[in-house]
């Protein structure tokens, strides 16, 4: 009887081992490719195309980003400057607004609910949004108008209100009340303590947002100075492309240039730090999208 | 003795509760009078001085006899249209919105009054009172406004041809009596159901909203105020003029689009993310179930890992990798059907491969992030199940097909209504990211949000037009979730978005 099980069951988990395998390699293949690609020699490029291993080994691309470094610095800078800035306050201020609406003796907290969730059924679109940074508020150009437009989503307050319902039972709550905390004294001394994990989520969804933005940078930057990495990467893969093809119009040699292998090397080098942290996170990811979908 | 005593407060507790009544019914007058004061037949701006507007305003005769005609809350817009002063247009509008909202305001009265008092509603008539106070503080505004736009028109050309009429003067006199009157009856029954006021929870729970204050800036500045905005759909934009002073052109931007975009942006749009969202969450599942019957930890742990991955890249990462691969002359895929010896494939000028191509780095990106849903919810079905299943003699594809699939279906039902919810809004980065300008794929992959974006940033003369495509675009959405909605509060309301 058993036996008959277990042969049954055999090409399930033969289909089970190969689909999963495939699946798997198809998506860490293509990074394979872009890290292959970029220590690969710019003119065997040219000749033979892209390939999965790499030939002819060189660090040539990496060295040509890094003889003049400044502009990838600076742009690392304001990455760096945008995550801080967007994470640190946008936790704060969702944090803040999340422990209000989870408070039940709060009687306003259904309509404050209702007005974050409003914003994602219905919006002014993308103009309006846009004008009231740059014509109304004259932000244009500054970095205030990169990370201000991503400070809070509703779906991180929803998010963040289910890990503060979750994680501190209203007993507590009402059992401070009673030795007469006020609402201060509760939110720093006695939920924030316990709120780690929803911190941590919340915080790295933030983070990942503001590190993988380029999209308020095309919008609202005027100079290069306030680029972030993303768009920085964005513009050097369009440049070596117009570059290339006048170099093909004027008949200029461009293999001279390692276009093809640069811009490689700065998606690795963008895209370093999140592939680095992503095993050790993922944990808080798994968990947040979870809590997230399942409850919110 | 006794007796009398008990009947006469119960003699007197009737009387309370008439004139209560009756005050009651004054509201409803009130509420009423406002209501037909903004039906167009009564007259909000009224233009007297002709001569001045032939000259000061420089307009033509038919048109200033089009101007001179009384005008209605509901006209104004029409009015701003035949003077041509895109500068009255912006206020106007609001005015226009606000009325609507002091109109929706005062019919909910009688429609929430008469539930109340149909089912003996849980707290008296409170509600009733601060549906009823919104009307009135809607109307209120409304009519300042109304003054407040002639003050303005008249200081603007520097004459005095306008003049409210009647409606706006009588409207700021009952809405103000209505207000005052409802906060007296109000203040009864608060003390007769123990509720407090607005005031009272300020003073009570000021921390709380000192704690909302920059929750209520930041989406004020980010959602609220640029929801005022969609007022540019209806206008026409130009240089010249102030952006709130550009002419205002009615519906000329939506006939624009009706006749040119619109069908096939709405099709693209709602197309992919049907494709998107139903082979999406097929195959989640199916690697979800998948992945979790594999009984080594550490395998588990690592497929997930490197499936998981893709979703933690930013979109630009994954234009350089789509060019690699479909490039024309260096491209991974060319220089592989180039060693079988075949003809190199142009990717980037022919349209009909981008649907597939989208397609799948759609789902390269996203089945990480739904598998990780679904697999959660697998490894909450407790295994009780299966050991009973086994005990019975059912095989693993009966144990799939019979117990997880079953309870993998309210998971499934959620992300779906949320999904049927965004339908209308695209991947914006997705798609520019992997098609950018290229002009040659835009019958293929142009979806609206990728419209309007190129709008903005290249095109700033069509900004009405974008406008008109993005308001589209969000009603279109809002009037689809609320269908949604709607249709599964009656079917299942557990599962209702709210």
């Amino acid at each position: 009887m058993n036996k008959i099980k277990d042969r049954s069951t055999i090409p399930f988990h033969i289909v089970k081992a190969v689909l999963l395998t495939l699946l798997s390699i198809l998506c860490v293949l293509p990074f394979v490719v872009i890290i292959s690609g970029s220590l690969t020699d710019n003119l065997t490029i040219l000749r033979d195309g892209f390939s999965i291993l790499p030939r002819n080994l060189t660090a040539e691309a990496y060295r040509t980003i890094f003889r003049s470094p400044a502009g990838i610095i600076q742009a690392y800078k304001m990455n760096f400057y945008y995550t801080f800035m967007g994470t640190a306050l946008g936790l704060l201020v969702i944090t803040l607004t999340a422990y209000v609406i989870s408070r039940k003796d709060f009687k306003y907290r259904n309509h404050v609910s209702f007005l974050i969730y409003f914003t994602t059924i219905f919006g002014g679109g993308m103009i309006p949004w846009y004008m009231m940074y740059t014509n109304v508020l004259n932000l244009r150009g500054t970095t205030l108008a990169i990370w201000f437009p991503a400070l809070m989503s509703p779906f991180l307050v929803i998010l963040m209100r289910t890990f503060i319902t979750g994680s501190v039972p209203d007993a507590v709550v009402e059992s401070a009340k009673i030795d007469g905390a006020g609402h201060w004294t509760i939110f720093w001394k006695i939920v924030l303590p316990v709120l780690g994990p929803g911190l941590a989520t919340v915080g790295l969804f933030q983070a990942l947002g503001y590190w993988n933005d380029w999209y308020r940078s095309s919008m609202f930057s005027t100079s290069s100075e306030t680029w972030s990495l993303q768009f920085y990467l964005y513009d050097m893969v369009n440049s070596t492309l117009a570059m290339r093809q006048m170099a093909q119009n004027v008949n200029i040699n461009t293999a001279e240039l390692p276009t093809q292998t640069v811009k490689l090397a700065m998606a690795v080098v963008a895209t370093g730090p999140v592939l680095l942290f992503y095993p050790f996170v993922q944990r808080y990811f798994v968990e947040g999208i979870t809590i997230g979908a399942v409850k919110g | 003795m006794y007796q009398q005593n008990a009947s006469a407060p119960s003699g007197r507790r009737e009387t309370v509760r008439r004139t209560k009544r009756n005050r009651i019914y004054c509201l409803g007058l009130c509420a009423l009078l406002i209501l037909m004061l903004f039906m167009p037949v009564f007259s909000w701006i009224r233009a007297v001085n002709t001569e001045e507007l032939y000259g000061v305003m420089n307009l033509k005769a038919s048109v200033v006899k089009k101007l001179t005609a009384d005008h209605s809350v509901l006209t104004f817009l029409s009015f701003v249209e035949t003077s041509k002063q895109g500068v009255l247009g912006f206020w106007a509008f609001l005015l226009l919105i606000v009325s609507a909202a002091a109109i929706v305001f005062c019919l909910l009265t009688f429609a929430v009054y008469l539930r109340g008092s149909g089912r003996q509603a849980e707290k008296g008539m409170l509600r009733t009172f601060s549906v009823f106070q919104k009307g009135m503080c809607f109307s209120f505004l409304a009519a300042a406004g109304t003054v407040g736009l002639i003050l303005y028109a008249n200081a603007h050309y520097g004459m005095t041809g306008f003049l409210p009429g009647f409606a706006p003067c009588a409207v700021l006199a009952l809405s103000a009596a209505g207000y005052a009157v409802s906060k007296r009856l109000e203040k009864e029954e608060r003390i007769l159901y123990r509720e407090h006021g607005f005031l009272r929870e300020l003073r009570k729970n000021w921390v709380l909203f000192l704690f909302l204050v920059p929750c209520f800036v930041f989406f004020l500045i980010n959602n609220y105020l640029p929801m005022t905005g969609i007022y540019f759909a209806f206008t026409q934009f130009n240089f010249r003029d102030h952006l709130f002073a550009s002419p205002f052109v009615g519906f000329k931007n939506f006939e624009f689009l009706v006749r040119s975009e619109i069908l096939h942006l709405t099709q693209n749009t709602i197309l992919y993310n049907i494709v998107f969202i139903v082979v999406g969450n097929v195959l989640q599942i199916f690697f979800a179930i998948l992945i979790s019957h594999v009984t080594n930890r550490y395998l588990r742990k690592t497929s997930q890992t490197m499936i998981f991955m893709p979703y933690f890249v930013s979109y630009v990462i994954l234009r350089v990798l789509v060019f690699n691969m479909f490039e024309y002359e260096v491209g991974l895929v060319n220089s592989f059907v180039t060693s079988l010896g075949m003809e190199r494939i142009d990717f980037y000028n022919t349209p009909h491969y981008w649907p597939w191509l989208i397609t799948f780095f759609y789902l390269w990106k996203n089945i990480g992030y739904g598998m990780v849903v679904y697999l959660a919810t697998i490894t909450g079905i407790s295994t009780e199940f299966y050991e009973a299943a086994q005990i019975d003699g059912a095989n693993i594809y009966q144990q799939i097909r019979y117990i997880t699939i079953p309870l993998l279906k309210p998971t499934f039902i959620i992300l779906l209504l949320y999904a049927l919810g965004g339908i209308m809004k695209g991947q914006f980065e997705l798609f520019y990211q992997l098609i950018g300008n290229n002009g040659m794929l835009f019958n293929a992959t142009d979806i609206f949000d990728t419209y309007v974006y190129r709008i903005t940033t290249t095109q700033p003369l069509s900004m009405g037009l974008g406008t008109a495509a993005g308001l589209f675009q969000s009603l279109f959405g809002f009037v689809l979730i609320m269908v949604t909605n709607m249709c599964i509060k009656f079917k299942n309301p557990e599962y209702a978005l709210f």
